[in-house]
C-alpha cells in the first residue's frame, strides 16, 4: 500500500490516477492559465497598472528636478497648481515635498516618484472613501512617471507606507482635485 | 538540571544505536533523534522569544492601549520578525531536514559534528542578531525584516545574520549527505515521498541562503565604507531572495510535514505518487519565481518581467499548492475509506481523530493556509491588484495566515508528535494539548482577518506604530478603522494567550510529564493500522469528500478574486 514514508513499488509513474484527482487537475490548471491571461490582458485593456517610465537619476539631482517644478508652479492657498501637466512629488524624511497640490478632475497628469533619502512609500486614498487605496514603492535613485487621471473631485490623502525612520508615521500630504 | 536534560535526551537503544518506534514504524537512530530534539527545542526557545514581542507590537497597533513609543515599536516588531519567521522556523526546519531525511531512511544522521557545529554557528548568528538588533541606537534604525538600504542599519546586524545563513548551511549538510548515501550504489532506488520533498526543501533552502548571504554582504560592505554607495533595487532583488526564499522552505517544509503526519497520526495513503511528485518538481523550477511578486510596484523593472515571474511561469507553483490542497485531504480519505472507517460524504473526516491535537493542528493548518493564506498571496500576487495590497495591514494579514498559521500550526502539531515519540513524555494534561490548536487556529484566524480588512478596507499601512487614531500634524486619519482594531487587538492577545497555552503543553510535558518510553502509544497511532491492508485500490476509491471540498475551495478563490479586481477598478485610471 502506497505510504509516503516506504519507497514506491513497482512501476509507480504508470499508476492510473483517480479520476477525481485529474478533474481537479484541470480545474486548477484551467484557472492557472486563465489568471495569467486576465494579469497579462489587463496591462493592455485595462486601466489600473502600476507601469510608468522609470528613470535613473541621483536623489540630488531629483531634488533640483522637484525645485525647478516648485518654482515655476503657481502658489496658492490650497497648494501648487503645476506649470503643465506634470507633477512632481518628493519624498523625503518625513515629508512630501511639492505636495499639496491641486489638480483639475478629469485631466491626466504624470505623477514623477522619487525620494531624496531613502525608501518611502506612496500610498494614496480619497478623504472620503478610505478603501479606495493604492500604494507604490519610492526609490532614492529612480524617479517614476506613473500617469494618473483623478475623475472625482476631493482631498486626496497620501501617507507613507514603508518604514523610513522614526517620523515615518507623521509623513502626510495631500492632492486636492477640483472641478475643472 | 543536568539530570532532567539526560533524561530527556537519552532513550533505550539496541546495540547499533536504534530502536523502532511504534507510531512510525521506523527503526530511529539515536543520532538522529537527538539532534531533531536539539533543533526543535531551539525553535521553540525562539518561538517563546520571539511570541513576547507579538504581545507587544500588537497592543501597540491596537492604538486604544497604544503600549510602545514609535522607536521602540521598531525594535520589537525586528525582533518579533527574526524570532519568529527566521529563527523559529529554520531551526524547525533543520529538525524536518533530519526527520524527512535519515530518519525516515532509517539511517544514522551522518557528519554529527558537523550538525553540531552547524547548530552552534545558527545560535550564535541568532543571539548576535537579537543583540545587535536590541542594542541599535539613532541614528541607526531598526532593521525590521527587510533591512532595506539605505536605511542606516547597524553593521552587526548583517554581519550576524549572514553568521546564521552560514550556520543553517552547515546544519543542512547532514542531511544531503545522508540522501547521497542513501542513492549512492543505488541511484535508481526511489525515495520515499517524504524524502523527496524534504530534498526539495533542502535544494531551495540553499538557493534562498545563498541569496541572502549576498543581499547582506552586499548590504555590509556598503556600511563598512568598503563601497561609496548602494543601489536600492539591486538589493531588494537580493533580499527577496532569502525574503521570499525563506517562505518558499517554510511552505515546502510544512507540505513535507502534511504527507508525513497525516499519513501517521491519520493513516493517510499517497494517492498518486506522480501527481504529489510532479508537484515537488514544479515547486523545484518555478516556486523562485514568485519572489518578484514583492517588486511588482517598484519603479525600473519591466512589466513584463513583473507579470511572468510573479506568476510563477503560468502559476505553475501556485497549481503545484493546488495539487497539495486535493492530494492531503484526498490522502486522508482513502486511507479511511480503504478501511471502511466512516461512511457517506465526509463521515471519514468527521470521524478521524479530532482530540490528536497533532492531527487537528495539521488538518487546520492544510485549511487556514489554503483558505486564507494561499487565496490571498495568489490574489495580491497579480500585479494590478497588489497596488491596493502592497505595504498594507493586508499583506500583514496575508503572511499571518500562511506562516503564523499555516506553518506555525504544522510545527506546532509536530512539536507535540516529537514530545510524545521521541523525548518520550505524556502531556502534562491531554484536554491542553488538545485544546492549543483549537484555540490557535480560532483566534489567530480572526485576528488575521481584521489585519486583512484594515488593510484592504481602510489604507491601514504596515510596519507604523500609529496612524489609525492619529497621524501627527494633520487632522486627517484612519479612525474609520478602529472597530476593526478593537477586534483585532481582543483576538490578537486571545492568540498569544494560545501560543502561551502551547508552551505550557510543551515544555510542562518536557519537565512533569510522565515517562512513556515503557508504553506504546497506542492513542496516537492511526486507526486501524498505519496502513490499510487490501480494500479497495487507492486510485479506484471515490473520493467525493475530498473533491467537493476543492469545489468549495475554488468557489471562494474565484469569489476573492473577483471581489479584489471589482474593488481595483473601482479606483481612478492609473499608470500607462
Ligand atoms: C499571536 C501571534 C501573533 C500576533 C498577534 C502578531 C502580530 C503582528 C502584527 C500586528 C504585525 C504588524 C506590525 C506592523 O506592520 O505594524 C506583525 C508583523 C510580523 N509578524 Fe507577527 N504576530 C503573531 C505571530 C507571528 C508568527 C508566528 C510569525 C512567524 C512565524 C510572525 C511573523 C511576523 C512578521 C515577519 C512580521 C513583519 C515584520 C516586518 O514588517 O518587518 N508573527 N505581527
Ligand atoms: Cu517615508
Ligand atoms: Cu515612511
Amino acid at each position: 500500500m502506497p505510504a509516503p514514508l516506504d519507497p514506491p513499488e513497482g512501476n509507480w509513474w504508470d499508476e492510473p490516477v483517480n479520476r477525481r484527482e485529474t478533474i481537479w487537475l484541470g480545474i486548477a490548471g484551467l484557472w492557472s492559465v486563465g489568471i495569467f491571461g486576465w494579469m497579462s490582458g489587463f496591462t493592455q485593456f485595462g486601466d489600473q497598472n502600476p507601469i510608468g517610465e522609470t528613470y535613473d537619476v541621483e536623489p540630488d539631482a531629483y531634488r533640483e528636478r522637484v525645485q525647478e517644478y516648485k518654482d515655476a508652479a503657481e502658489e496658492t492657498e490650497r497648494g501648487l497648481v503645476p506649470p503643465e501637466d506634470s507633477v512632481y512629488v518628493g519624498a523625503m524624511r518625513y515629508n512630501w515635498d511639492a505636495l499639496p497640490v491641486v489638480l483639475e478632475a478629469g485631466r491626466e497628469y504624470d505623477v514623477h516618484l522619487g525620494a531624496y533619502d531613502v525608501q518611502h512609500g506612496f500610498s494614496i486614498r480619497p478623504e472620503e472613501t478610505l478603501s479606495k487605496q493604492i500604494n507604490l514603492q519610492v526609490f532614492p535613485g529612480n524617479e517614476w512617471v506613473i500617469p494618473m487621471t483623478f475623475d472625482e473631485p476631493g482631498t486626496y490623502h497620501v501617507i507613507c507606507n514603508e518604514f523610513c525612520g522614526q517620523g515615518h508615521r507623521s509623513m502626510h500630504g495631500t492632492l486636492v482635485v477640483e472641478e475643472a | 538540571m543536568l539530570g532532567t536534560l539526560r533524561a530527556l535526551f537519552g532513550n533505550e537503544y539496541d546495540a547499533e544505536g536504534y530502536r523502532s518506534c511504534s507510531v512510525t514504524g521506523l527503526d530511529v537512530h539515536r543520532s538522529v533523534e537527538e539532534h531533531v530534539k536539539l533543533f526543535g527545542v531551539t525553535a521553540v526557545v525562539a518561538l517563546v522569544v520571539g511570541g513576547s514581542f507579538a504581545f507587544t507590537v500588537a497592543t501597540t497597533r491596537w492604538e486604544l492601549i497604544g503600549l510602545l513609543e514609535p522607536g521602540d515599536f521598531y525594535t520589537h516588531l525586528s525582533l518579533h520578525a527574526w524570532n519568529l519567521l527566521i529563527f523559529w522556523m529554520v531551526f524547525m526546519e533543520i529538525a524536518v531536514l533530519y526527520v524527512g531525511g535519515p530518519m525516515v531512511l532509517g539511517r544514522r544522521l551522518p557528519l554529527t559534528a558537523l550538525a553540531k557545529a552547524g547548530w552552534a554557528v545558527m545560535v550564535a548568528g541568532a543571539v548576535g542578531v537579537n543583540l545587535s538588533i536590541w542594542f541599535t541606537e539613532a541614528p541607526e534604525q531598526a532593521p525590521l525584516l527587510t533591512a532595506y538600504v539605505p536605511l542606516p542599519v547597524s553593521p552587526w546586524f548583517y554581519a550576524t545574520a549572514i553568521v546564521f545563513l552560514l550556520g543553517a548551511t552547515v546544519a543542512a549538510l547532514p542531511f544531503f549527505a545522508a540522501v547521497w548515501k542513501e542513492k549512492r550504489g543505488a541511484a535508481t532506488k526511489t525515495l520515499p515521498l517524504v524524502t523527496f520533498g524534504a530534498f526539495v526543501t533542502g535544494v531551495i533552502a540553499v538557493e534562498a541562503i545563498l541569496g541572502g548571504i549576498a543581499a547582506f554582504a552586499y548590504a555590509l560592505v556598503w556600511r563598512v565604507g568598503l563601497i561609496e554607495s548602494v543601489e536600492v533595487g539591486i538589493y531588494r532583488q537580493l533580499y527577496w531572495i532569502v525574503g521570499h526564499g525563506t517562505q518558499q522552505i517554510n511552505l515546502l517544509a510544512m507540505v513535507t510535514v502534511w504527507y508525513f503526519l497525516t499519513h501517521v497520526v491519520g493513516g493517510a495513503v499517497v494517492v498518486s505518487e506522480k501527481v504529489s511528485r510532479s508537484a515537488f518538481i514544479l515547486y523545484l523550477f518555478f516556486i523562485n519565481l514568485g519572489a518578484a511578486h514583492h517588486l511588482l510596484v517598484d519603479p525600473g523593472m519591466s512589466t513584463g518581467w513583473r507579470v511572468w515571474n510573479t506568476s510563477y511561469a503560468f502559476y505553475g507553483a501556485a497549481f503545484a499548492s493546488m495539487i497539495h490542497a486535493f492530494a492531503i485531504p484526498a490522502g486522508i480519505e482513502a486511507g479511511r475509506r480503504q478501511r471502511g472507517l466512516g461512511g457517506g460524504l465526509f463521515g471519514w473526516l468527521t470521524s478521524a481523530p479530532w482530540r490528536n491535537p497533532v492531527f487537528s493542528s495539521v488538518v487546520f493548518s492544510v485549511i487556514l493556509f489554503g483558505f486564507l493564506g494561499g487565496i490571498t498571496g495568489v490574489v495580491m500576487g497579480q500585479m494590478q491588484v497588489n497596488m491596493t495590497w502592497h505595504n498594507t495591514l493586508a499583506t500583514v494579514g496575508h503572511f499571518h495566515a500562511t506562516v503564523a498559521l499555516g506553518t506555525t500550526l504544522t510545527f506546532m502539531g509536530l512539536t507535540l508528535f516529537v514530545v510524545k515519540t521521541m523525548f518520550r513524555r505524556e502531556f502534562v494534561s491531554d484536554r491542553l494539548a488538545s485544546l492549543v490548536p483549537y484555540a490557535y487556529a480560532g483566534t489567530m484566524s480572526v485576528a488575521t482577518l481584521m489585519l486583512m480588512y484594515a488593510g484592504i478596507l481602510y489604507g491601514v499601512p504596515r510596519r507604523t506604530a500609529e496612524v489609525v487614531r492619529n497621524i501627527p500634524g494633520t487632522d486627517f486619519s484612519l479612525a474609520a478603522a478602529s472597530p476593526l482594531f478593537a477586534l483585532f487587538g481582543v483576538f490578537a492577545l486571545l492568540a498569544i494567550l494560545s501560543g502561551i497555552l502551547f508552551v505550557v503543553a510543551t515544555v510542562g510535558s518536557l519537565l512533569f510529564g510522565a515517562d512513556n518510553s515503557g508504553g506504546d502509544l497506542t492513542d496516537l497511532h492511526a486507526e486501524g493500522g498505519l496502513t490499510p491492508d487490501g480494500g479497495t485500490s487507492v486510485h479506484a476509491v471515490e473520493l467525493r469528500g475530498t473533491f467537493v471540498l476543492c469545489l468549495v475551495f475554488m468557489a471562494a478563490f474565484v469569489a476573492a478574486y473577483v471581489l479584489n479586481w471589482y474593488l481595483l477598478t473601482q479606483l481612478w485610471s492609473i499608470g500607462a
